[in-house]
Parts: C-alpha cells; structure tokens; sequence
C-alpha cells in the first residue's frame, strides 16, 4: 500500500512538471507574440510601439536565457507567484484566492447532485434491465448527454422567469457564509444543469458496472442463499460496482471544470471561470496562464486521492 | 460535458477485420439489419445526414444571405419627417418570409442556421482530422514499440489530459488571434488523447496476430509492419472514434462561440444563442434557433455513434 502510494505521488510530481513546462513552453512556442503585442499596447510610459514591446519582454522575462527563464518560472510557481495581470497590473495570486471559493462550491454541489441522482438511478436501470422503466431512464441519460449545459441553463432561466416570475439573485453574489441563502439561490441552477449532465455519465457508467457485477458467481450464490433483492444488490452487488464509479467521478472532475467555465459565465458566478473567461476576452495572457496552471495542479491533486481511495477500497489494485 | 474524455469504458474496441456480415448479407441487407436493431442510432443517423445535406447545400437551401439586413415598412412613417420610410425588422418572430425569424440586426435566422450547420461541421471535421491523422500517428508507434517509448509518449498524453479542455482552448485564444483554422486544430489537440488512446489499445491486439508476425519473421522494415499490416486492422475503432468525437467538438465549439470568443464571421449556432439570450424575454426565436440546432447536432452524431459503435465492435455482434 505505502509503496503503491509513493509510486504514485512520484508519478504525479512527474505530470506536474509536465503541467508547468506545458504552459511555460505555451508562450514561447507561439509564433507572433500576440500576447506580447497586446500587452504592449496598454504600456502609457514610453513612445514608440517597440520600446513598449521591450519593456513587456523584460516583465516577462523573455529576453533572459531560455534555461533561466524556466528555472525562475517553476521557482515563481511553487512560491506561489503567477506573474501580475497585464490589465489590472494586481498579482494574479491574489485575484485568485477570492475567486476560489465560489468555483469549488459549485463544483461540489454538483458532484453531490450528481452522486445522488445517477447512483438510484443507475440502479433501477440496472435490476430492471430491458424493461420500459430501463428504456426511459436511458434515453433521459442520453438525452442529458447530448443537449448543452448552457443551453439548458438559459431555457429555465427563460421559463422559470416566464411562468413562475422568478429569476436568480445575479447581479448580487453573497458569499455561502455570510449569506447562505442568497447564495443557494445562486448556485442552484447550475448546480442542478451541471450536475445532471455529469450524473448522466455516472448512471450509464453505473449501470454497465453493475450488469457486469450482477453475473458473478458470487451474486448467484447470493441469490440461491435466498437473500432478497435488497440485500443482494445493496450488499454484494452495489459494493463492489461502486469502485471503478469512484475513478470515473475524479476523471470527470476536468468535465466538470470545462463546463463550469461556460457555465459561471452565464450565471454571472464570481468563480474561477467567469474570471479566466473575462480575462481571455482581455487577452489578459498571465491572468489565463494562472488559472489554467491552477486548475490544472488541482486536479492532479485530486486524482492522485481519488488513485489512493481507490487502492484502499479495492485491494487487488495494490498488487497491480 | 466536453470532449471525448467520458470514454473511460470504451478502450476495448477490438478490430472486427474481416466483415462477414457484409459477405452474408450485403451493403443493403446490413443497413436493413441496422435500421432494424437500432431505430434510435437510425434517427441519429438521419440527423447527421440532414446537417450534412445543409453544411453542403447551404447557398441553395437558403433563400437570403447570413448577413443580409432586413427591413420593413415603418408604420410611423409621415412624408417630410425625420422618420424613416423604413425600419429594421429585428427580433420578429417565425413568419412565412422568415421561418425562424430575424435576430437583433435584421438578419434571417434560418439562413444563418444553415450557414451555422456548413461552419460547425467544417471546424468539427477539421479538428478530427487533424487529432485522428496525429493521434492515429502516436497510438500505433506507442503501442507497436511499446517499453520506455510507450511510457513517455503516454506520460505526456497524461500531462495534456490533466488540463480541463476548455482551458486549454482559453489559453489558444489568449495566446492567438484564432482564426477557424487554429481554432480547429486547437479542438483537434484537445480530442487527440482519446483518440490515441483507443488505437493504442487496438494495436496492442493487432500487433500479436499470426500474420502480423509472420510479416515480421519475413523481415518486414517498423515501418512497413506498422503501415501496411496494423494499420488495416484499426480502421474500425477510427470509424467509431470518428464518429462519436464529431458531438463533442461540435459542442465545445459551440461553447466557445457562445462565450464570444470564437471567430464571429460565418454565422455560428453558439453565438446565435449567446446574442438571442439579451432577447429572448420579448422575442426568444433567435436564442431557441440556435439552442436547438447545437443539441440536435450533437444528439444525433452521439446517438448515431453510439448504435455505430455497438454496430461495428464484434463482441456485441455475437450476442
């Protein structure tokens, strides 16, 4: 287990770097400096257009050595410091920390709408395998898939307007402790639309765990003990379909990040999303970096607990 | 919601080389057996072929330009005053002359759709081609070479899927100016993990057939093994891979359009939706047009390549 642990930890240290040699590589690989040009297009102190793309050059430190370069970008990154926004000329560190708070509440409320929609209903469509409950539960799934989040999200805030004269608190954000239910009112719309679209995946994911899991010969054994349904399919069956369901959940976590962005965006959530958005119509290049290497980190993290979880629960994977 | 990421159980795909059913039963008789098994997959099959009759058709499906301004008689119109003889004929509803009406600048909203469905499915087509020829590229070297080869190369495609696609995307376009060019090659990039993925599983088993060895054992160069004796036999996960990669990026371009930060010239169903949302509680024709054309786009290539899928992967063909 610790060896299993430590192999892993290792290996995601290796992606990290990965992470971090992406985005440095990013903006030096692009041809034509557009990042550079817009930047210099807001510097006011000097007069001509090149003097200005040598005075955003050296804030960047682009006109260093490329090994320097690199090493200061990763010493910069595990201090914690992202660089300051071309716009706001604020350190994007410290813009960040404010936005994140919203971003991981939406996130989990909607894992947790998720888990607690798709887990019953994968279920009921696993046992009731091919009857017209299953067909229904499946098609509402694959529906879920394919329509957009965003689209979704502006037919019930059109029709929730319309017909019961209600819409979302949006120009007015309330933080979760000092108002939580301002907040809720918020956060629950995307919360249930993002929510849904991932709790789709999991029921169908669910479903085909489970259909596998219930041919075992230990749950036959189960059902000529002359257990009943429930405690065949909660305790023997529903265990062990569970564990790969957990991995899929940690992988559609960057699902769950991509459709946030859209999704903060047209509810106006002051989150990580919105901010990285508004900064790419900006061009605000130090602002996207941050968030994208962030984000990025995070989920790393993430996985990595999720790979240690995983292990826990199930211990044929230590051996793996 | 993006991107061909959700596959996670979907690497089994094992080439079904050898088609017996087209020798049984022919072209036709398959497709009968196809319409038959799966009506749904059907529909979405029909869906698919619409779009593409109208990307294909669009200057002849459509009666006016994308970006033609409409105009109507202004009814507070008196001779000799500032009023114009004319006004715009914005936001108006689904008439005879404008079957889904006229968005905020007097535009038609069903020329626009028309144009959307030849933009989206140009970026999509674009962007798959670009992660299949790339992707096909590094899952069969990755799984032919295998060893310390295989554990870089997945390493990095590890490191690309640790990055939300969306905010890759951001990054493209906080970097670029993105025209519909790098705009599909960077939706391309972003599809080209699951894509090797699958391939790679496929050459791990093809690697290993009897023919495949025995062209090694005739001294046979990498590079014709992998050419003419693997890739062959994973031309059928290409065609699943092709066809449910399609939804996906159409959805993550329509996203992109619908934050604004996509090309905005030829007419796109995200920014329709985007634009018609500052309307829609007067007039919501404009934002429901182009709501409705993503999802049946995407419903129909994921349902078609879904049944596709099921179709074409022997395992389930035996049941």
């Amino acid at each position: 287990m610790q060896q299993y642990i430590i192999r892993r930890v290792l290996l995601n240290i290796v992606v990290i770097f990965l992470v971090i040699t992406a985005v440095f590589i990013g903006l030096r690989a692009t041809p034509g400096d557009f990042a550079v040009h817009q930047a210099a297009s807001q510097v006011t102190a000097v007069h001509t257009m090149d003097e200005a793309i040598a005075v955003v050059r050296h804030d960047l430190g682009l006109d260093r050595p490329i090994l320097e370069q690199y090493g200061s970008f990763v010493a910069d990154f595990f201090r914690g410091d992202l660089g300051d926004s071309f716009i706001t000329k604020q350190p994007v560190m410290a813009e960040l920390k404010d936005r994140l708070a919203p971003s991981v509440e939406l996130a989990i409320l909607q894992i947790l709408i998720a888990v607690v929609v798709s887990v019953p209903v994968g279920i009921l469509s696993a046992v009731r395998q091919d009857t017209w409950l299953d067909y229904i539960l499946r098609f509402f799934a694959i529906f879920w898939l394919g329509v957009p989040s965003f689209f979704v999200g502006i037919l019930l805030l059109y029709f929730l307007a319309r017909w019961a004269h209600w819409s979302p608190p949006i120009t007015d954000y309330q933080d979760f402790f000092r108002n939580p239910w301002v907040n809720l009112q918020a956060m629950v719309l995307p919360a249930v639309v993002g929510g849904l679209a991932v709790g789709a995946i999991i029921m169908r994911f669910l479903r085909s765990q489970l259909l596998e899991v219930l041919r075992q010969d230990y749950v036959r054994t189960a059902w000529s003990k002359g257990l009943r349904e429930r405690a065949v399919i909660m305790h023997h069956a529903l265990k062990n379909a569970l564990i790969p369901v957990l991995t899929v959940v940690g992988l559609l976590l960057a699902a769950v990040a991509s459709g946030n962005v859209v999704l903060e965006t047209l509810f106006n959530l002051p989150g990580l999303g919105a901010y990285v958005v508004n900064a790419a119509w900006q061009d605000d290049y130090p602002v996207v970096q941050g968030v994208v290497l962030l984000i990025a980190t995070g989920l790393v993290f993430v996985n990595l607990l999720v790979d240690v979880a995983y292990a826990w629960l199930d211990p044929r994977i230590r051996y793996g | 919601m993006l991107t061909g990421r959700q596959d996670v159980g979907l690497e089994v795909l094992v080439a079904a080389q050898e088609p017996y059913a087209v020798r049984e039963l022919g072209w036709l008789g398959l497709l009968g057996r196809f319409i038959r098994r799966k009506p749904l997959g059907t529909f979405g099959m029909g869906v698919v072929l619409a779009l593409s009759l109208a990307a294909g058709a669009a200057p002849w499906l459509s009666h006016y330009d994308a970006e033609e301004n409409f105009y109507v008689a202004n009814p507070a119109y008196v001779p000799g005053t500032f009023e114009p003889e004319q006004k715009l004929d914005a936001r108006s509803g689904p008439s005879w002359k404008h079957w889904f009406g006229t968005d905020q600048f007097g535009r038609d909203n069903y020329a626009r759709v028309v144009w959307g469905a030849r933009r989206s499915l140009g970026v999509a087509l674009g962007a798959l081609l670009f992660a299949i020829i790339f992707g096909t590229a590094i899952g069969t070297v990755s799984g032919y070479f295998r060893g310390w080869l295989d554990m870089f190369l997945q390493r990095i495609m590890d490191c690309i899927q640790a990055f939300p696609a969306m905010l890759i995307l951001l990054l493209l376009v906080a970097l670029t100016e993105p025209n519909l060019v790098t705009l599909s090659m960077g939706l391309g990039f972003v599809a080209l993990t699951g894509v090797q993925r699958i391939i790679r599983s496929a050459v791990f088993t093809a690697r290993e057939e009897p023919h495949v060895e025995a062209a090694r054992a005739i001294g046979c160069s990498h590079l014709r093994l992998m050419a003419v004796h693997i890739l062959p036999n994973v031309a059928t996960p290409i065609i699943v891979v092709f066809s449910i990669g399609l939804g996906s990026i159409i959805l993550a371009e329509a996203a992109l359009a619908f934050l604004g930060l996509a090309p905005i010239e030829p007419p796109s169903w995200g920014m329709m939706l985007n634009e018609g949302r500052a309307y829609m509680m007067n007039q919501p024709s404009t934002m429901l047009a182009g709501g409705l054309a993503i999802t049946l786009a995407v419903l129909g290539f994921n349902l078609a390549g879904d049944a596709l899928r099921d179709f074409l992967d022997p395992r389930i063909r035996l049941q």
